[in-house]
């Protein structure tokens, strides 16, 4: 055997790599070049002093500016939020004065109006009196009914979600897949599904199922299985490979490696993906909404273009509170599995 | 055990050739007996493990074969030789976060339908029996419902060859199954696989690289040396300077 050599100083091979190579620095630089063009394109400039100006005049009081003058509006005009509902009698089909609906009363507003009268060609004054049903929280009611509705689409979206994405995911994993074909469509498959935006497949499956919830559930589904398919499929081929090898030298077949070897190990990971689809369908049940597709999206677009933006307030907040309660529920939920 | 037994196990003229081009066997022949515990002792990449999955067909030799009383090891047969061939495996190949129970019934999956194992309904015989190997490596019941990532090396290994016993195995391949434990648990472990085998007159092949430990317990010890059949011979014919030759003419990298 050969004496080991003495000192390292002799070998030129010895060099010790830099933290930063000038491959580094070249990358860098095109990152900072990609940043300074595109940053120019989408006016992050204009944004940066458009802030900075708003927060100099909240701040000082003195001068003018476009941005805290349009976000003092959108305050001024949300505040109050909407929960009463107030609804003229006289339009209430069938109603029984007997049995008036939970906190109800009815009250009795008069009203002044301005007429053309056609004899003296002279504008008067004319009072209505009418009768008015008032629900103290009968906006907010029905907002709670449409955010249920909303939690239903999301909850259906994401079960026929699960059931798509769990064989796609098994032949999408290229341990598992039993050829190469099988592989290469369900991988196509799944990244289709994942391209197409909900809010797009939501805007035709609304001219094939209609308007309502069906339409909101199949768009949120569709994606969400190409979410879910991809996840699965990569914590399929990510599980430790020990376990399905003894178990294949046991004569497991695959489908038995599949439920011993690697299911145990990724079901924790694959519930918090499917909470974490839960949560993003809710989400994206509010927006898809918006093209008609059912739940609290439809009534926002409705009092939204109907300028009632405290109505949308209500909506809003509301929103953020369901978001809120299942962010918990399901940090709890996970909490639990890990 | 005597030489006198029937061969079990032979290896005839085994190479293996990686696709990569490292020759990982060469040439190697041997043969053991019914009911003996045979040592594969060589250094870290000396081939010890390929040899050891040619037996299971997780590696399948480029040139000769391995024979089972008698029969050639081929993909055609497979099902019946991995009934009869249990593995032991060197980082436990334990599913941590599945509890013993499962991994337990893990040992058994040849024997249940597909259908019973996915739905849970492992069948009674199966759940008594591992209860009894449990017990037998010296395991409690309470061990049955933990997580197998949350018991200790020593323990998890425990389950290893209780899983490994589950379906009366002729055989058990054993890839340094203490390699990754301490001297002391070491060698409670090669005691107790030692024993099972015994017991049940279960033929082993166990990869080591402890020579202290391969000459406690095997029978029959083969020496590995990249992949070339160094000796081969029952434990009382070998001297010191056997083994050191395997691990002293090691090639300066």
């Amino acid at each position: 055997m050969n004496p080991p050599p003495v000192g390292l100083s002799q070998d030129a091979r010895w060099t010790y790599p830099k933290a930063l190579s000038h491959k580094d620095i070249g990358l860098i630089c095109v990152i900072i070049a990609i940043l300074l063009v595109t940053g120019r394109n989408v006016e992050m400039g204009r944004m940066v002093q458009l802030t900075a100006s708003a927060v100099s005049v909240t701040a000082t009081g003195q001068g003018q500016s476009q941005v805290a003058d349009g976000l003092a509006k959108i305050g001024t005009s949300l505040w109050p939020l909407q929960i009463s509902e107030t609804t003229e009698i006289g339009r209430i089909e069938s109603f029984d004065r007997a049995r008036l609906p939970w906190l109800a009363h009815i009250e009795k507003r008069t009203k002044q109006t301005q007429t053309l009268n056609p004899e003296t060609l002279q504008m008067d004054s004319v009072s209505e009196t009418a009768e008015y049903l008032v629900e103290p929280l009968g906006y907010l009611g029905h907002v709670v009914v449409k955010l249920v509705e909303t939690l239903e689409i999301a909850l259906w979206g994401t079960v026929i979600a699960i059931l798509i994405s769990l064989p796609l995911a098994f032949f999408s994993a290229s341990n598992m897949a039993p050829n190469r074909l099988a592989y290469t469509v369900a991988r196509s498959i799944v990244s289709f599904l994942r391209a197409i935006p909900e809010l797009v497949s939501a805007l035709f499956l609304v001219l094939a199922y209609g308007f309502g919830p069906i339409a909101g559930v199949l768009a949120l589904a569709l994606h969400a299985a190409g979410f879910l398919g991809k996840f699965y499929a990569e914590d399929i081929e990510n599980a430790d490979t020990k376990p399905q090898e003894a178990l294949t030298a046991v004569g497991a077949n695959r489908i038995k490696v599949l439920r011993f070897a690697i299911l145990p190990q990724v079901m924790a990971q694959y519930i918090a993906y499917t909470l974490y689809v839960l949560d993003r369908n809710f989400r994206m049940a509010t927006v898809i909404g918006l093209v008609g597709a059912g739940g609290i999206g439809q009534e926002l677009k409705g009092r939204f273009d109907m300028y009632n933006y405290h109505h949308v307030a209500t909506i809003l907040v509301g929103i953020f509170c369901t978001v809120f309660v299942i962010d918990q529920l399901s940090a709890r939920l996970r909490r639990r599995l890990f | 055990m005597t030489a006198s037994q029937p061969t079990h196990v032979a290896f005839r003229a085994v190479s293996k050739t990686f696709p990569d081009g490292t020759q990982a066997l060469k040439d190697v022949s041997f043969e053991v007996a019914r009911g003996a515990f045979c040592v594969l002792l060589g250094p870290s990449g000396s081939g010890k493990s390929t040899l050891l999955r040619c037996v299971n067909s997780l590696a399948t030799p480029t040139c000769g074969e391995v024979f089972i009383d008698g029969q050639a090891v081929t993909d055609k047969g497979l099902p019946a030789i991995r009934r009869k061939v249990s593995m032991i495996h060197q980082q436990f190949g334990l599913v941590d976060r599945a509890s013993v129970a499962e991994n337990m019934i893990g040992g058994a999956l040849a024997e249940i339908p597909t259908w019973r194992a996915l739905l849970g309904l492992y069948p009674d015989h199966f759940k008594t029996k591992a209860c009894e190997l449990l017990q037998s490596v010296g395991l409690s019941p309470e061990h049955l419902q933990r997580r197998a990532g949350d018991l200790s090396g020593g323990q998890r290994q425990r389950v290893g060859i209780a899983r490994a016993l589950m379906l009366d195995p002729q055989i058990i391949v054993a890839d340094e199954p203490v390699a990754s434990l301490d001297p002391k648990i070491s060698q409670e472990i090669m005691e107790l696989l030692r024993q099972a085998a015994r017991l049940r007159g279960v033929t082993v092949l166990c990869s080591l690289h402890q020579v202290a430990l391969a000459r406690e317990h095997a029978d029959q010890i083969v020496g590995l040396q990249r992949g070339v059949l160094i000796f081969d011979a029952p434990v009382e014919n070998l001297s010191d300077g056997d083994f050191s030759d395997i691990y002293d003419q090691e090639p300066c990298a």
